[in-house]
């Protein structure tokens, strides 16, 4: 092999590392811009309504003792959470981890193998207080 | 700056396809059926993430000795073993991200190194890195390994653009578009072409998955509001065509012939 084959590898290989990094960073400035926007009016989530209904029929259900017709309302707004993701997150990530994180919690409250009904509407509770959170913050 | 590779050290052929559209095509989309696939198990069907994620690598851990055992390039066992790796190197990135709550900044990093590693290790092996000439196990394992890195890479790095950073599908679409674009320009005008390719295959995952997303979010998200069933039926449905088409024209089987070498 020459040298000249050499140098190029070299440089084949630092680019291969240093351009995906480079086309992050390019994107960068204009996130930063945006980051900025968002955090200047708060939450960019925008309109949360249609999961927070589902969480208060899931809530209802659960204060019913109904844990069996509130695991089923439960996973609907996992799916339609999860069908809008790549829609919703990048709006405002940290907001969407903090919704995120309480839907998840609420769901291993009740998915638990016997489930505790406290544990489950207090859960509950605290997901609505977080959508509202957020809601108020846009 | 071509010359013809006519000497083989073993009896197999090329075991990977040509690059023509039809690869990029099929690429693309393969992408995003594996991703909504394994997402539609987890949630929708409700075996959550880690039955998923064993299913997924069983699956590819019986396709990928099928690929290796074959004499040629194969279209369906090939391409079906890309979808596969998809969806393992996706989860892959899920399970740090999600699972361990890994930064997406640390795990683009850290696969960018395994993925120049890699690339290292296989041309100091090798002497090569050329797709036009894995007709050895050990070329073969290492291109798999590579391509394996390559969506685990660019899951970490789309999603760190598009979700973390707040891109968006849809200017995602264009910037992932515009940089394969412009990394196919450079190829065109002389630029290397194993380095290249690899950049472009890199930025297919991206691509991939913003352009499912274009496809699949609702209107009110800026997508076309297909949903992620009929986006992915549709795509699976181009995959099915091409490589139903790929198999039975012997045009388009052009890695079953030793092809030039770029030097």
């Amino acid at each position: 092999m020459s040298m000249c084959d050499k140098v190029r590898t070299t440089v084949l290989l630092t680019m291969l590392v240093v351009a995906p990094s480079f086309a992050v960073g390019l994107l960068t400035p204009n996130v930063a811009i945006t980051a900025a926007a968002a955090a200047a009016t708060s939450s960019k989530l925008g309109d949360l309504s249609s999961f927070r209904a589902i969480v208060v029929d899931t809530k209802a259900l659960t204060d019913k003792g109904d844990l069996a017709s509130a695991n089923a309302r439960a996973k609907d707004l996992e799916m339609a959470w999860d069908e809008a993701e790549a829609g919703l997150k990048p709006r405002a990530a940290a907001d969407w981890h903090t919704v995120d994180k309480a839907i998840d919690r609420a769901l291993v409250a009740l998915r638990a193998s016997s489930p505790d009904p406290a544990a489950c509407t207090q859960a509950l509770a605290d997901l609505l207080a977080v959508m509202d959170y957020m809601s108020g913050k846009a | 700056m071509h010359n013809l590779t006519i000497v083989r050290p073993s009896h197999m052929l090329n075991k990977v396809p040509e690059v023509t559209l039809a690869f990029w095509i099929i690429k693309v989309m393969s992408t995003t059926v594996g991703e909504t696939g394994a997402d539609y198990l987890a949630v929708h069907v409700g075996l959550g993430t880690a039955t998923t994620d064993a299913i997924m690598s069983v699956l590819l851990f019986a396709a990928l000795p099928l690929q290796l055992r074959a004499r040629c390039y194969v279209p369906w066992m090939y391409w079906l073993t890309v979808v596969l790796v998809s969806v393992v190197g996706t989860q892959i990135t899920d399970a740090l991200t999600d699972g361990l709550g890994i930064s997406l900044y640390s795990s683009t990093a850290a696969f960018a190194a395994a993925l120049a590693a890699t690339f290292a290790v296989w041309y100091s092996i090798e002497r090569t890195l050329s797709i036009h000439t894995i007709f050895t196990t050990r070329r073969e394992v290492f291109y798999w390994s590579a391509i394996l890195l390559t969506f685990a890479l660019g899951t970490a790095a789309g999603d760190l653009a598009t979700e973390e950073l707040g891109l968006g599908f849809n200017l995602g679409v264009l910037v992932f578009g515009a940089l394969i674009a412009a990394f196919a320009g450079a190829y065109y005008l002389g630029a290397n072409a194993v380095l290249t390719f690899w950049l472009a295959y890199i930025l297919t995952r991206p691509l991939g998955a913003s352009l499912g997303d274009l496809m699949s979010q609702a209107k009110t998200y800026g997508g076309l509001g297909l949903g992620t069933i009929y986006t992915s039926l549709g795509f699976l449905a181009v995959i099915i065509a091409l490589v139903t088409f790929i198999s039975f024209d012997p045009r388009a089987r052009r890695s079953s012939v030793l092809t030039r070498e770029k030097a």
